[in-house]
């Protein structure tokens, strides 16, 4: 019995532990005599199990079952859990929680901006970002109303999230040469104007402190110069948001937009210095050192980190060639590192992001895919535009959210003292400025200088970032900063778009820039650092002249892959014209539309060689012929069986290009029929067809190829993320290859630019290319026969390019 | 710099040189020693191989050209009136000088002034036109030697068939200007002299 009771509670330590009481009893005796009494329990318990064991009265029996089905019933202590049938169908909130969450609300701004255009009415009168703030109370109020208690837009995610895109936007876009021809005048007001802001705002509201009444004496000045700081800069999601709709000129638009970009060192620095020691009274002469010179450290810091990294960005798409997918992850990351690494060490991150965006600009763009430059310029946009939504949302539900306290001195007064500040230092600013320009501002464009200093998110987040203990006026801070946020979106806002019909701002010129504009603009630009150089003046186009010459000489060695580095400006802005309206060309379908000049002489490649202007097509014979349709038959039969590659690292060639081919080839059908007398034996309509007039030119000795080491641009390249298309055209280059033709070299440097198929799998759709034939996805595959043949076909040579006529 | 008895500035020369091109005493002064640094013969005008030791002029792809500008129809050398006539050009125009208008001749750096400098430079052979070979050549020179002669003909070609109106495949001066009336001319071909 006991060596019977022991097995027992050894083979069933969780009995054991089931029943503390007993084990408490201590002595073994005890138990043992429990035991038995243990078992008919479990016993009767598992009887009670739906389909449970019946156990068998022997001990032993109990050994045998399986200890896990005992573990089941432990959960309850002594209680029987029932078995649950296998859940078909749960529910698990908390799991996805954060993401759901994130994702309605992103969901929402989407859905608000896609509103907004619909009520196209309501968005011509009142700015998005005013909708947007009312939105953001709306749902506030809402979730208010429901019960729970509205997210507030928390510093971090601002700062870290929502912020960073728009200004990367701002910054990879930002127009380099009206920016650097103001330069002094942004810088001016940034700086300087920010400062008097601050300055003035704070003393002044320190003053209404004093005066104002027992519930504002206790702040001190530089609570007051804090506070002042933080609502002096003028913010650059509002500027962007309110000036994007109103089109105006492009010189008050980076003045404005410079502005709030580049006043953002000074805010830091005010910012961190009057948080240090807004709660001492006394502020040394060593302090106001330190924070002249930290100025200094963190705007000049930003640039730095921005130029290093952009510089690393730059050097890194030199090499991108074989990855193209994720070219556009490089921008977007750099310069993210670059913001983040300022910030870490209390730099400005604003001015570390342009920076690096300004100077990765040129290099990238060289390196990189036109399919990846979309990308970026996609993405940015995207992001800045749901960042931008966000903000505003977040504005408005955080007015609902947070605490406020309301002063009506306070309130009134600061925004008060905002404008009069604001309108007096552009005022005094541009009086100075003028002295110094060559074309001066007129009152027009300080009206509109002064009025476009909106104040936004950043001015909030700031505020919020505030230390509770620290600073207890924080709420009422927080109060005043929403009011005159508010009223600088909705009032000025909302006004300044009649404002600036009222006054016949000029506004911005929609027209792309022509070649013609280019080209001159250039020569001016010689022709003036000339004469600066005759005057001995050293001046703007002199130094702008040296740096483009070191750009040259060195830098552009190092960070733009190949041949691309020895392109000049001008030509590499007439290849993107060329290529821009080529795409325009396609879309719109038609043909009629390219000059005659264009398509005579683009497709000329920069090689001094001398090449045909003409293209030779030789008249077929008859048996010619024959012999084509019989290898076509022949190889159709090979080809079937391969399959289309999958490949998740390279791009399918996209409709576009296929329309564009067809274009292409619909051009150079028509030239065809023009020039030659019909065919003997095959009928006119099949001429016309895609498929033949491929089998003639595969037949064709003079296949098509890429110039291998042409230093050039063709002028229409497709992407080369698209390899297996053979579709896609080489445009520009007649070169005539194959069976005496130059040896093609390897075309490494043209990896930018030019069509290489990776791997033998067959190439992309073809639908759009051959409308109307049955044997669609055969005459792909009939391309592949014919690219095969060639002599001189090595795999990654290519097939043979459809040229394009001339 | 000593005082050359011969070349020094008359009181008298300044004021004419102002009347004529607006440029303030003290520009003209500080003009005028720059301009007798770079007169290394000391006798009072300039010539070609004067301009031409500037350094950075040399390898401006303009250079010759702009030299050539500065010497009338025909001369080799160039006095100080000729020399400041032709920077008189590139002085910013100012707000004051925007309101008397049409009163007496035309101010050097007015903006079509200023154009028709820039149109000269293209047009070697003064017929008034910027032919597709006078466009080649300042591409050529702008562009540098490793683009073909083919590529820089359809870019010429285009840019004559962007800008020509009248049809006669070279661009009048009217179309120059026409063209550039986006460009902010007033701005671009200015030189801050400072006072």
């Amino acid at each position: 019995m006991a060596c019977l009771s022991s097995a027992h509670l050894s083979a069933d330590p969780h009995l054991a532990s089931l029943l503390p009481l007993s084990h408490s009893e201590g002595c073994l005796h005890g138990l043992q005599a429990n035991a038995p009494r243990v078992s008919e329990t479990t016993r009767e318990q598992r009887w009670g199990e739906p389909g449970g064991i019946t156990a068998a009265p022997p001990a032993t029996a109990q050994e045998v079952h399986p200890l896990s089905k005992q573990h089941h019933n432990h959960s309850a202590e002594g209680h029987p859990k029932p078995r649950k049938a296998f859940p078909v169908l749960g529910i698990d909130y908390s799991h996805v929680r954060i993401p759901f969450e994130i994702s309605l609300w992103i969901l929402l701004a989407c859905l608000m901006k896609m509103g907004f255009h619909v009520m196209s009415s309501v968005s011509k009168v009142v700015p998005e970002s005013c909708l947007l703030i009312v939105v953001g109370l709306l749902v506030g109020g809402l979730i208010k109303a429901v019960g729970e208690k509205p997210p507030i837009l928390k510093s971090d995610i601002f700062f870290l999230f929502l912020l960073p895109p728009i200004i990367l936007d701002a910054g990879y876009f930002l127009p380099l040469r009206q920016f650097t021809e103001n330069l002094g005048t942004i810088l001016i007001f940034a700086v300087v104007g920010t400062l008097w802001n601050a300055f003035f705002l704070g003393g002044l509201m320190y003053a209404v402190c004093q005066i104002g009444g027992s519930g504002l004496n206790h702040i001190g000045l530089l609570a007051n110069l804090l506070f002042g700081s933080i609502i002096s800069a003028v913010d650059p999601v509002a500027v962007l948001a309110v000036f994007e709709e109103i089109h105006i000129n492009e010189l008050l638009h980076i003045l404005v937009f410079g502005e709030s970009l580049l006043n953002d060192a000074v805010t830091v620095v005010l910012y961190h210095l009057f948080e240090e020691f807004a709660n001492f009274e006394q502020v040394t002469i060593i302090d106001i050192i330190l924070g002249f010179l930290s100025f200094f450290v963190v705007s000049l810091g930003g640039v730095f980190v921005g130029v290093i990294y952009g510089l690393i960005a730059a050097f890194t798409s030199r090499f991108t060639s074989n990855i193209r997918v994720i070219e556009p992850l490089f921008v977007f990351l750099y310069s993210y590192m670059a913001y983040l690494s300022a910030e870490l060490f209390h730099l400005s991150g604003i001015m570390a992001l342009i920076a690096s965006g300004v100077v990765m600009r040129p290099y990238v763009e060289a390196n990189i895919s036109h399919k990846s430059h979309t990308t970026i310029k996609y993405f940015l946009k995207m992001w800045s535009s749901v960042s931008e939504t966000l903000i505003f949302i977040f504005l408005g539900v955080s007015t609902v959210a947070g605490q406020h306290y309301w002063n009506w001195t306070f309130v009134i007064s600061t925004l008060l003292f905002c404008l009069i500040a604001r309108v007096l230092g552009v005022l005094v600013l541009t009086w100075f400025i003028n002295k110094f320009r060559i074309v001066k501002l007129t009152p027009k464009d300080q009206f509109i200088i002064a009025y476009g200093g909106l104040r936004g998110a950043i001015a909030f987040s700031l505020c919020y970032l505030l230390d509770y203990e620290h600073f207890n006026m924080r709420d009422m801070f927080l109060t005043a900063i929403i009011t005159v946020i508010f009223f600088t979106v909705f009032v000025q806002g909302m006004t300044i778009r009649p404002l600036v019909d009222l006054l016949a701002v000029k506004k911005k010129q929609e027209t792309k820039r022509s070649i013609n504009e280019e080209i001159h603009t250039q020569f001016l630009d010689h022709l003036l650092t000339g004469i600066e150089d005759i005057c001995g003046h050293y001046g703007h186009h002199h130094w702008k002249d040296k740096l483009n010459r070191f750009n040259k000489k060195y830098v552009k060695k190092c960070l733009i892959a190949g041949e691309r580095s020895k392109e000049p400006q001008l030509i590499a802005f007439y290849h993107k014209m060329e290529m821009k309206q080529a795409i325009e060309l396609v879309e719109s379908g038609g043909l009629g539309k390219i000059p005659s000049t264009i398509s005579a002489v683009s497709i000329q490649n920069i090689s001094p060689k001398t090449l045909p202007v003409d293209r030779i097509v030789p008249t077929l014979s008859k048996d010619r012929e024959e012999e084509i349709r019989k290898i076509l038959r022949i190889n159709l039969q090979k080809t079937r069986q391969r399959l289309r590659s999958y490949n998740r690292h390279t791009l399918v060639a996209d409709p576009y290009e296929e329309a564009w081919n067809q274009m292409v080839l619909r051009r150079q059908k028509m030239r065809q029929a023009d020039r030659q007398n019909a065919y003997l034996t095959v009928p006119a309509h099949k001429i016309d067809s895609p498929t033949m007039s491929r089998a003639r030119i595969g037949s064709d000795p003079l296949a098509y190829e890429p110039k291998p080491d042409s230093e050039n641009l063709p002028i229409i390249t497709i992407d080369p993320a698209s390899p297996q298309s053979p579709e896609s055209v080489d445009l520009p280059n007649e070169v005539p290859k194959g069976c005496g033709g130059l040896p093609p070299s390897p075309e490494e440097d043209e990896e930018g630019l030019v069509m290489r198929p990776k791997e033998p799998s067959s190439p992309g759709t073809d639908d759009v290319f051959t409308p109307g034939t049955s044997d669609s996805p055969s005459s792909q595959r009939m391309l592949r026969c014919l690219s095969d043949p060639g002599p001189r076909q090595e795999p990654e040579e290519g097939e043979p390019f459809i040229p394009k006529g001339q | 710099m000593g005082s050359r008895a011969s070349t020094l500035l008359r009181d008298e020369e300044i004021e004419e040189i102002k009347k004529e091109t607006g440029f303030s005493h003290s520009q003209i002064t500080r003009l005028y020693s720059r301009f007798t640094s770079l007169d290394k013969g000391e006798n009072g005008t300039l010539s070609r191989e004067d301009f031409q030791r500037i350094p950075e002029l040399a390898i401006n792809p303009l250079g010759d050209r702009i030299i050539n500008a500065f010497f009338p129809e025909g001369e080799d050398q160039v006095n100080f009136r000729g020399f400041m006539r032709t920077l008189a050009h590139f002085r910013p125009i100012e707000d004051n000088e925007k309101s008397k208008d049409q009163n007496g001749p035309e101010p050097l750096n007015s903006r079509s002034n200023k154009l028709h400098f820039a149109f000269r430079l293209y047009d070697l052979d003064k017929d008034d036109k910027i032919s597709r070979d006078e466009l080649l050549q300042v591409l050529r020179m702008m562009v540098g030697v490793n683009i073909s002669d083919e590529q820089l003909g359809s870019i010429a070609d285009r840019t004559i068939q962007e800008a020509d109106q009248d049809g006669d495949c070279a661009i009048s001066f009217a179309e120059f200007v026409k063209v550039l009336e986006k460009v902010d001319v007033e701005q671009k071909m200015s030189i801050r002299f400072l006072h």
